[in-house]
């Protein structure tokens, strides 16, 4: 982690719970500031930014999945943590799909929503570290053209490509290693870290989405090539 | 419940057998009887026959009418006479008509009983849902100040913390038990109420002594919460109810109003009580959140939280007003609840019938 002091958004209606999560997350040394509604927390991002949102489910005004997909359609690439009472797979997804990056079920362990946290800050810290010691925010490969501080690409064939904060993290991971196999398990660590999916089977979905933006012939890919049983490469030309 | 759902279905199949098995009963005697019938006429056509061989070889038409009573003889013609005639025909008849009743009120009553079980079925059906909806939202209800506390637990076994915030820890630790100490309350009460197991008093209730003891008891938490409470009562108005259900009632209603104004950052809550003719009237007025006028017919059902989140978790289960109404609805009394819209307050009118003899305290 860089020394920088990171901001977190805390948006909880339990003033309990809520003064709970805020004091401890400043112990940890995060600058914290709250909200208690949903609505209030879309407001916020007008005039601030932070480095991570820990969002209840459950909010007055707009409800947590709500506000995540406000903000993301509004291009804030913020991760988001989810802390809710519902914790079915169903609402999990949900979550997911929404533009979280990781979900806490309601009860649960002080140190596992800190560990948590953590690691959601290094993973975007890897990101964008990495996306500037290559020295530059774009990746060029056999006519396609990905900007991954943009979150945006432009395919072969000249479309513009808006990427999903995750396409555009497996695409770090895979393009940081090119010709070498990255396994389904490290995609998933890097990306989204812990059990958050059910099965690797995600990142299988993910690896499609790619191939269908940046791929001339998916069928048949030449730039993200699955190895079977173990799990992709990736090739910037066309030697394949 | 899976085993009478078993049952049930087996009672459904054996009734399903049963009707198919009268059908059948019912065409197999038609066709018995059509079968009779076509023997019998066959017989009295060779009966026929042979009485005009008779007549053609000789013998005498008193004769031949004595042989073949059911034949009317003639010396051309020899055939069943009409009267008999009538009398099978009738008899066929008779009989259809008899299957066709018999038969159409056996499957009527058959029809009705499947009908009375599918209905059963189906109300157990929905009956298992809403239990099960109601668990899930009330285990969901918990979660929150569950995680608080262990939160506040964990918070304390992690850190090295000073006196001063153990303590404070330790009040939002007793705070959050109370919490699902009234939870647990609302469930259970709600529980009762939802099968009719309350048995409701009916004797004189001070309204003022129950106003003002359960007033003094939320003080500290309005205060906390920036919210004043006024209460005007005269001492002489009392209404005729269970003075537990009476204490449930304006507790429940005064949570809601605190509730509903600590979201806003503060404000007021005020109780006036009144005698308007036979009937004793609370008025319960908040500067609190409010709600859409629209949303008025949700208020009083169970989990609707029209502003879910907005401070009302803090304390409700959304069982709240749910309970209100059924014990006012009990108690012989009314309650009704306006807005003029969100962020404009709301006002609780509760109305019990007024004691018809003093009360004993």
């Amino acid at each position: 982690m860089s020394d920088a002091v990171y901001k977190v958004l805390v948006v909880e209606d339990d003033p309990h719970l809520a003064a709970g999560v805020v004091e401890n997350l400043r112990a940890e040394g995060y600058e914290v500031d709250s909200v208690g509604d949903g609505r209030k927390a879309v407001e916020w991002f007008d005039t601030h930014s932070c480095d991570l949102i820990v969002l209840d489910v459950m909010l007055p005004g707009l409800d947590g999945f709500e506000v995540c997909s406000t903000l993301r359609g509004r291009g804030t690439t913020t991760p988001v943590l989810f802390l809710t009472a519902r914790g079915d797979a169903a609402d999990r997804i949900r979550g997911l799909e929404a533009g979280g990056d990781d979900y806490l079920a309601k009860p649960f362990h002080l140190q596992e929503f800190l560990l948590r946290v953590r690691a959601i800050l290094r993973r975007w810290d890897w990101y964008r570290a990495s996306a500037r010691s290559t020295g530059s925010d774009v990746l060029k490969f056999s006519g396609n053209e990905v900007d991954f501080r943009a979150f945006r690409g432009r395919s072969w064939n000249g479309e513009i490509q808006e990427l999903t904060e995750k396409e555009a993290m497996i695409l770090k991971v895979l393009a940081e290693k090119p010709g070498e196999i990255v396994s389904r398990e490290d995609l998933l660590e890097k990306v989204w870290g812990y059990d958050v999916f059910p099965s690797t089977r995600t990142v299988d979905n993910f690896i499609l989405k790619l191939r269908k933006r940046f791929e001339r012939d998916p069928a048949n890919p030449s730039h993200f090539l699955t190895v079977w049983g173990v799990g992709y490469r990736f090739l910037c030309g066309d030697e394949s | 419940m899976k085993r009478t759902r078993l049952f049930q279905l087996t009672v459904l199949l054996l009734v399903v057998v049963a009707a198919v098995q009268v059908g059948y009963w019912i065409y197999d005697q038609q066709q018995r009887g059509a079968e009779k019938t076509t023997a019998l006429t066959r017989l009295y056509d060779e009966q026929s026959a042979a009485a005009r061989n008779l007549v053609a070889a000789g013998v005498s038409l008193e004769r031949a009418r004595a042989i073949f009573p059911d034949l009317y003889v003639s010396a051309t013609q020899a055939a069943l006479a009409p009267e008999h005639q009538a009398e099978l025909q009738s008899d066929q008849q008779r009989r259809l008509t008899q299957y066709l009743w018999e038969g159409g009120f056996f499957l009527l009553v058959l029809w009705s009983c499947i009908g009375v079980i599918f209905a059963a079925l189906r109300a157990e059906t929905r009956v298992l849902n809403e239990q099960e909806q109601f668990l899930a939202l009330v285990a969901h209800q918990f979660k929150t100040p569950l995680a608080s506390l262990q939160l506040s637990l964990e918070t304390m076994s992690l850190r090295q913390l000073p006196p001063e915030r153990s303590r404070a820890l330790m009040d939002r630790m007793l705070s959050d038990l109370t919490r699902m100490a009234t939870m647990v309350g609302q469930v259970l009460d709600s529980s009762r109420l939802s099968h009719g197991r309350m048995e409701l008093k009916s004797e004189p209730v001070q309204l003022d002594a129950t106003i003002n003891r359960i007033v003094s008891q939320y003080l500290e938490r309005a205060q906390t919460d920036h919210i004043s409470i006024e209460s005007q009562v005269h001492s002489q108005l009392q209404v005729q109810s269970d003075p537990i259900a009476v204490d449930a009632v304006v507790r429940n209603v005064l949570e809601n109003a605190l509730a509903a104004v600590a979201p806003v950052g503060g404000g007021k809550v005020t109780l006036t009580a009144r005698a308007v003719g036979e009937e004793i009237e609370l008025a319960v007025r908040d500067s609190g959140i409010g709600f859409r006028p629209s949303d008025q017919p949700q208020l009083f059902r169970k989990f609707s939280r029209l502003n879910a989140g907005a401070g009302s978790s803090y304390y409700g289960t959304g069982l709240g007003l749910f309970i209100v109404q059924r014990l006012m609805q009990l108690s012989g009394g009314r309650v009704s609840a306006s807005s003029e819209g969100l962020g404009r307050g709301a006002e609780f009118l509760l109305h019990w019938p007024r004691a018809v003899e003093p009360a004993s305290s």
